[in-house]
């Protein structure tokens, strides 16, 4: 052969050129680029439901810390973060695709959940954007500050909206982790929800504007309109499994295991009410490995405001209660809860002492502490037991400490911030302070803006400084909500 | 401007004159082959065997010019002289010498008119390095590469402070492999500097390349045998640490459990003094529970041992001694038809960590052969294998060594004592520890944790020359870069990670990836005119790469160390992924020379991306170049033998935002997968649908001058990189539902000064020295924002962007002192602080080469000088107890309960401050106080991680990098034993550092508690028969 002949042949062979239409190399084959309602539901229910926090529990002096001096326990916090946008933009989602497939169930769950976010965000900053936030998709990258005011305007409108969509009939809710698709228990929890963002705003019990006596009395004496909870087989729960990725938030933590232990003046209360739950949430302290563990001797607390080292020394000297072992090395351990039955029951009990709601608030009360000791898996007759002791039994001009001092005791590894945000509306029970603490003033009342915001949305976040406090982001500084 | 003013008469071969002479070379030897040419004709002869030369020069013409090989040229005016006697001198920097430049196109170094450097690939295979791309530290100018300590990590690099491709015989290689590539088949390095040298690769040459030249065959046959061992003997920077104090927290300790909880101090070096007397022990010291204490079989309670320093020397005990051992065998063959090498190479390196290592074993065949007259094949085919059954993490946490070997293990504990690490009875499900939540036993890490890595590489290219005519040339080359990937982590019962201990685990992940390249280039090349000449290239190329991955874990395993995914307790989790992407292109370049000494060039390449929307997926890059020899232009004193400045400008952008190459697509991506329930969410990133390629203008000048017969060459550089349109990911406030936007905007500008310079200071026949000396400057900085805005980021119009941030920094009055709060401890800054910058000013080397008879020694200094450097390894240090800087008086104090600590610092007194927005003071009437409320130094060091240092540090170094002494065997000597060449050579690498931060190497950049930096020294043999 000559050899000019085999060089066509040749060059045909080394354009070996994969010739792709560069259409077909736009289309990822690892990620969609459109999803069910359900698939993104369950994502939102996943993060909202995830409520267990040991930093609240550090600052609502439920536990302490001994591997530092942290901002939590000694109160030196700065900014929080906007991270929750992250989620409305998810929950956005929802809704165009609960719109999309003409699903009211899935529209009423947008509803709440954008609710659960926001509420959640005010009661961190105080203003904070709302009615331009989660348009970036349409281009708007500065959302302005809404006052905290219209925020609650619009929140409880939303709920109560939320409330009429949803129904037996509202259409099928697939991928719902929480409540397995009923309607009548998201119904329930829409409403209980409600009455919590109502009791938050106690403050302002006497605005016209908001009205929130008659509100809650709506919602209270119309069952079949606004049903609530019952017991805790509706309580708004996400059980955890023993599957990667779905444990308890702590299981297997080194941290909880051995830098968590309980705090002084929780541990007091409880001894001093001789309450089981203790058994429940503390182990016992080294020295008092030997006793029972239903001996009230056996535990001790160490103080959230003592120095760093004094409560390290006291635990090397065999004194202070580290966090019950359930926490850590239990992987299902107990549900994580948005809101509870026992939080509402307190709720109602609190409304009642109040005067805004004519029920008889030593029911409740006990009802809250029933469903809480249940939830802790505490039997029956403990829960007999412990109704029956003359201390428990609400007592005239103590109600509200009582009321609210139980509510923190059944709040403890659970729903998030309610503990601190409770104390910080009503200042029961007291949290110790000291020299220790960071911040000159004592507890902060909110979070310092992100510093994002200051280098992306300066303007927006400048005027709702002015408007709020003067023009100063100050941990101290009193919100709307808190100003009666 | 004496050639460019005359205008040139007709050839007229009426009346010539001869002239004869020798040419030597600068010891005064003969050179044969030089090639004697009379300027602007083709009339030419080449020196004889002894140097001698005699030519006929037409009338019209008097200059002669002397070229050859390795040497400069010189020109030399006649006049009436008929015996000229001309010495060449070496060119020290290959001024004469070819490089490959872009698409494999060789050129004439003269001619450019961009920065290159060239490397010799014997510069690699003396003194070894694990990788090539080690070797190049230091060399060239410009090239910043960050030296990592430990085991099989790559080094970072950074030409003009951005990622240069790596092309292999003409074939990009995208994947940056630095293993795969063995250094004894490379023949050479070519550093394209820029964009501009590099633009022909269009986006992939966007910043500058590395071109790797494998060996070829020579005429007759030869095998070659290289063996090179380095050994590990010393360290060159090892964390120091105290030995006064053990385990435990505020002077206490008690082992009870291991669970780390009370008397044990949670893990904490803050425990009591270790070797203190007491006259009521048997042992005559303090005594207490440990882990390795005896139990009393009474009581079932450990029995209190004595609390004594054992630890002291854990370090060296621990780690072993680490080598390189790297051979190679070659046979290369040629004739006038062709020529092939074979090449086989093993390296293997053993690692610090006992049970660690590397091997990495290459295959390569390669050869030319002529078919026809016009038609000449060329191909090559690499196999490479890097393979390991173990090598260590790296990073600061529970699975890096010095964290349990020395970082979170007090004194008290002797590492030997560990060797058994299962404990008695529970073999297979507990680690023996003195503490099992937070560490890991190291034996036990380095025999149990096993993390494998196997990895095939095949790359290769077969390129065919086809002369159409003596000016035409078509060029087909089409090359694949394969590899196919395996890693296998298997995690033992009890190993503790970070914040929970393991339940057991097997880790598989696979990937492989294609990646094919053809280009097609057809030449033009004519001497139009004595004065004139064209070089023209025009081009289609496609390049296709396919990616695939999988991984697949188990949770939890049933039965201990067996590591099968069939084994696991729980459901499997997995994940894969497949991507492919591809780019189409057409070029072209043309070159024109005129007088041979002005050569200008232009190019232009069109690519069609699939990296971005179809609407916008195409785009055009330019690029030109001009190089003129101004001593052949304008006559110049004396001492100055050769100028020449050249200039640059080139525009090439890039479709590719990241290394997803469907980064352009906005989609959902997996969320959590809640009991069976998978879930999706919409990613924070929005991304613009109308998204443009970015670009980078380059714009470079040069000059390139020798001095005293070639004695010393001078190189200097200025470089200026605009970078515009770049895809950026624009932060947005969060509140809009995003933390960011894929955009075009943004501007940053790129530039430096890159100096080389080679010298010759002595060259006697029996002794030469030579010194190569290279020095750079880089910065970027902002220079336009987005959206009109001043700033991008943190980042402010007109900064530089490697400025390090720290959002941990503690406040600080005017003089820069700590404000302490009322409790004794500093206040925090709620303002995030640039603590610096992260690139250095200057990046230098020092290359020294002597020779003597058969003797030459050779040694070099790198570093780099200005630069910032956050030292984990010095902050964990502090806060864990172990810093030497503890030992102190208020350290037992606080051991005894005692607050004494006062922090250097003040107190408010008074007054206010108020900040910008950005946290600068805009006012301060603050009045202040001197400090005086004493803290718990325990409490001051674990809360504050030592406030009085920002841990921050000046990472400028010098390196003593390199000495090498080689022993060239006589000739003689070897005739007789029938080997045609052999030396020998004692080498030694990173052999000393000078540098201003304590117990880590700034060499590697960053220090995430980095393993030690070892010096390497060991021997090379090379013999070729």
């Amino acid at each position: 052969m000559k050899l000019n002949n085999i060089i066509p042949i040749l060059l045909t062979g080394f354009f070996l050129v994969s010739c792709q239409s560069f259409e077909d190399l736009q289309l990822d084959p690892n990620r969609p680029v459109q999803a069910e309602p359900s698939l993104i539901l369950t994502a939102v229910e996943a993060n909202a439901f995830s409520t267990v926090n040991a930093g609240a529990a550090l600052a609502s002096r439920q536990l302490i810390y001994t591997n530092s001096a942290t901002d939590n326990q000694y109160y030196g916090w700065q900014r929080s973060g906007f991270g929750d946008y992250d989620q409305l933009r998810q929950i956005l989602k929802l809704k165009d695709e609960a719109d999309r497939t003409e699903n009211n169930s899935y529209r009423a769950l947008a509803l709440f959940f954008q609710s659960y976010y926001i509420i959640k965000l005010t009661n961190t900053f105080g203003d904070i954007p709302f009615s331009t936030a989660v348009k970036g998709i349409e281009g708007d990258f500065s959302p302005i500050y809404d006052t905290q005011e219209s925020i609650f305007v619009r929140v409880l409108q939303d709920l109560r909206e939320a409330n009429t969509l949803i129904g037996p009939d509202s259409g099928e809710i697939l991928g719902d982790i929480i409540f397995n698709g009923d309607q009548d228990k998201w119904k329930r929890l829409i409403n209980s929800f409600t009455l919590r963002v109502l009791m938050s705003l106690s403050i302002k019990e006497n605005d016209t504007n908001l009205n929130i006596k008659s509100k809650f009395g709506e919602i209270l004496n119309n069952p079949s309109i606004y049903p609530i909870m019952r017991n805790n087989a509706d309580n708004g729960a996400l059980r955890f499994l023993d599957l990667e990725g779905n444990r308890y938030p702590f299981f297997n933590s080194n941290e909880l295991r051995t830098a968590y232990y309980m705090e002084m003046s929780f541990v007091d209360r409880l001894k001093q009410n001789r309450d089981p739950r203790l058994f429940i949430y503390a182990d016992k302290t080294s020295n008092g490995r030997a006793l029972a563990d239903n001996n009230f001797d056996a535990y001790l607390g160490l103080g959230g405001a003592e120095p760093l080292a004094d409560n390290t020394n006291q635990i090397l000297l065999g004194n202070g209660s580290p966090i019950d072992s359930r926490y850590h090395s239990d992987p299902e351990n107990q549900p994580s809860l948005l809101m509870g039955y026992s939080e509402l029951a307190f709720t109602i009990a609190e409304a009642a002492a109040r005067g805004w709601v004519n029920v008889d608030p030593e029911v409740y009360y006990k009802e809250g502490i029933r469903a809480s000791m249940l939830f802790n898996e505490l039997t029956d007759s403990d829960v007999d037991n412990y109704l029956n002791r003359e201390s428990v039994q609400l007592q005239a001009g103590n109600a509200m400490r009582q009321i609210l001092e139980e509510k923190h005791t059944s709040f403890f590894m659970n729903t998030g911030w309610e503990a601190f945000y409770n104390q910080r509306r009503t200042g029961i029970p007291a949290f110790s302070l000291s020299n220790q603490i960071i911040n000159p003033e004592g507890i902060p009342k909110r979070w310092m803006y992100p510093q994002n915001e200051i280098q992306l949305n300066l303007k927006n976040m400048n005027e709702a400084l002015q408007r709020q406090f003067g023009g100063e982001d100050d941990v101290n500084a009193v919100m709307w909500l808190l100003k009666p | 401007m004496a050639a460019w003013a005359i205008i040139q008469p007709k050839f007229l071969l009426a009346q010539t004159k001869v002239v004869s002479g020798q040419v030597s070379d600068d010891m005064g030897e003969p050179i044969p082959g030089v090639t004697v040419l009379v300027k602007n004709t083709a009339t030419g002869v080449v020196s004889d065997i002894n140097g001698k030369y005699s030519i006929s020069i037409p009338d019209a013409f008097n200059i002669l010019r002397f070229s050859y090989v390795g040497y400069l040229s010189i020109e030399e005016t006649v006049g009436s002289r008929s015996q000229i006697d001309i010495q060449l001198f070496p060119d020290v920097t290959d001024l004469e010498s070819v490089v490959v430049t872009a698409l494999g196109v060789e050129k004439n170094v003269k001619s450019l008119g961009y920065a290159v450097q060239k490397v010799d690939g014997e510069k690699f295979t003396k003194a070894r390095e694990p990788n090539l791309i080690n070797s190049l530290t230091g060399q060239i100018a410009g090239l910043q590469v960050n030296n990592t300590t430990a085991l099989f990590q790559d080094p970072v690099i950074r030409l003009r402070g951005a990622v240069p491709l790596i092309v292999i015989d003409g074939i990009p290689s995208t994947e940056n492999d630095f293993w795969k590539i063995n250094a004894d088949d490379v023949e050479s390095i070519n550093v394209l500097k820029g964009a501009t040298a590099s633009a022909l690769y269009g986006a992939i040459g966007r910043n500058g390349a590395l071109m790797i030249t494998t060996k070829r065959g020579d005429k007759g046959t030869k095998v070659e045998v290289n063996s090179s061992t380095m050994f590990q003997p010393s360290y060159l920077v090892i964390p120091e640490v105290q030995t006064a104090y053990g385990n435990g927290d505020n002077g206490q300790y008690a082992y009870i459990d291991g669970s780390g909880r009370g008397t044990e101090g949670f893990g904490w070096i803050w425990g009591p003094r270790l070797d203190v007397a007491d006259p009521n022990t048997a042992s005559g010291y303090v005594e207490r529970p440990q882990y390795n204490s005896p139990i009393d079989p009474a009581t079932g309670q450990r029995i209190p041992i004595p609390f004594i320093s054992r630890g002291g020397n854990n370090i060296r005990n621990f780690f072993q001694r680490g080598m390189i051992s790297s051979n190679n065998v070659n046979v290369t063959s040629g004739n006038d038809q062709g020529n092939f090498r074979i090449s086989a190479s093993h390296i293997y390196q053993k690692g610090l960590v006992p049970n660690t290592d590397l091997n990495n074993t290459s295959f390569s065949v390669a050869g030319g052969y002529k078919l026809s007259e016009k038609l000449n094949i060329d191909a090559s085919l690499n196999y490479n294998r890097q393979y390991t059954d173990n090598f260590p993490e790296t990073p600061y946490g529970p699975e890096n060594y010095l964290y349990n070997l020395v970082l979170w293990t007090g004194p008290d504990v002797d590492v030997r004592d560990l060797r058994d690490y299962w404990v008695r009875g529970q073999e297979g499900f507990q680690q023996k520890h003195f503490n099992n939540s937070y560490y890991n036993n190291p034996y036990f890490q380095a025999y149990e944790y096993q993390r494998g890595y196997y990895k095939d590489n095949t790359f290769g290219q077969v390129k065919l020359d086809y002369k159409v005519s003596d000016d035409l040339m078509v060029t087909i080359r089409s090359g694949m870069n394969l590899y196919a990937l395996d890693r296998t982590d298997k995690e033992p019962k009890s190993y503790v990670k970070y914040g929970r201990v393991s339940r057991g685990n097997f880790y598989i992940y696979n990937s492989a990836q294609i990646n094919m390249n053809t280009d097609l280039i057809i030449n033009y090349k004519k001497q139009i005119s004595p004065n004139f000449a064209i070089n023209a290239n025009a081009g289609g190329s496609s390049r296709f790469i396919r990616f695939r991955s999988e991984s697949l874990n188990t949770d939890g395993l049933a039965i201990p160390n067996f590591y099968n995914v069939a084994n696991s307790e729980q459901p499997l989790s997995g994940t894969n992924r497949l991507t492919r992407e591809q780019i189409q292109s057409v070029f072209g370049t043309v070159d024109f020379e005129f007088f041979n000494s002005v050569f200008l060039t232009a190019s232009g390449r069109n690519d069609w991306v699939s990296t971005l929307p179809v609407n916008n997926n195409s785009f055009f890059y330019p690029s030109l170049t001009l190089a003129g020899i101004l001593s052949d232009m304008i006559s110049m004193p004396k001492p100055i033998d050769f100028v020449k400045v050249r200039a640059g400008w080139s525009r090439v952008s890039d479709g590719r935002i990241s290394s997803n190459p469907y980064s352009h697509i906005q989609a959902y991506s997996p969320g959590v997968n809640w009991g069976g329930s998978p879930s999706l969410v919409f990613p924070a990133a929005l991304i613009n649908p109308d998204i443009k390629p970015e670009t980078s203008d380059s714009y470079e000048i040069g000059l390139d001058t020798r001095f005293f017969g070639g004695k010393l060459g001078l190189d200097l550089t200025y470089f200026q990189i605009k970078d515009f349109n770049n895809l950026i990911s624009v932060p947005v406030s969060q509140a809009s539902g995003f933390t960011s936007r894929l955009e075009n905007g943004a501007e940053f500008t790129r530039k430096g000064w890159e100096l080389m310079l080679n010298t010759k200071p002595v060259s006697r026949k029996d002794f030469s020295w030579n010194i190569g000396l290279n020095l750079s400057t880089y910065k970027r900085i902002l220079t336009e924002s987005f959206d009109g805005s001043d700033r991008f980021g943190n980042i402010q119009v007109g900064e530089r962007t490697d400025q390090l941030f720290s959002n941990s920094q503690y406040q600080r009055n005017s003089e820069g002192r700590l404000i302490i709060g009322q409790n004794g401890f500093p206040i925090r800054d709620p303002y995030q602080r640039s603590m610096g910058f992260q690139n250095p000013d200057y990046i230098f080397g020092i290359q020294n080469t002597f020779n003597h008879k058969q003797f030459q020694l050779g040694f070099s200094f790198d570093g780099r000088i200005g630069g910032t450097i956050y030292s984990q390894t010095h902050e964990k240090m502090w806060w864990g107890g172990t810093h030497p800087g503890t030992v102190n008086q208020f350290r037992d104090d606080a051991n005894n309960g005692l607050r004494t600590y006062v922090a250097d610092g003040v107190v408010v007194t008074g007054g206010s401050v108020n900040y910008d927005d950005f946290g600068n003071i805009s006012e301060d009437t603050r009045t202040f106080a001197e400090n005086e409320t004493a803290v718990n130094y325990i409490a001051w060091n674990k809360t504050t991680l030592n406030a009085e240092y920002t841990h921050y540090f000046d990472a400028s170094f010098i390196k003593l990098r390199e000495i090498s002494l080689t022993y060239q065997l006589p000739n003689k000597f070897l005739n007789k034993i029938s080997v045609d060449a052999a030396s020998v050579s004692l080498v030694g690498r990173n052999l000393m550092l000078w540098s201003n931060v304590e117990n880590i190497d700034p060499d590697s950049g960053v220090d995430n508690l980095q393993a030690p930096s070892v010096r390497n020294i060991g021997f090379n043999i090379n013999v070729t028969f």
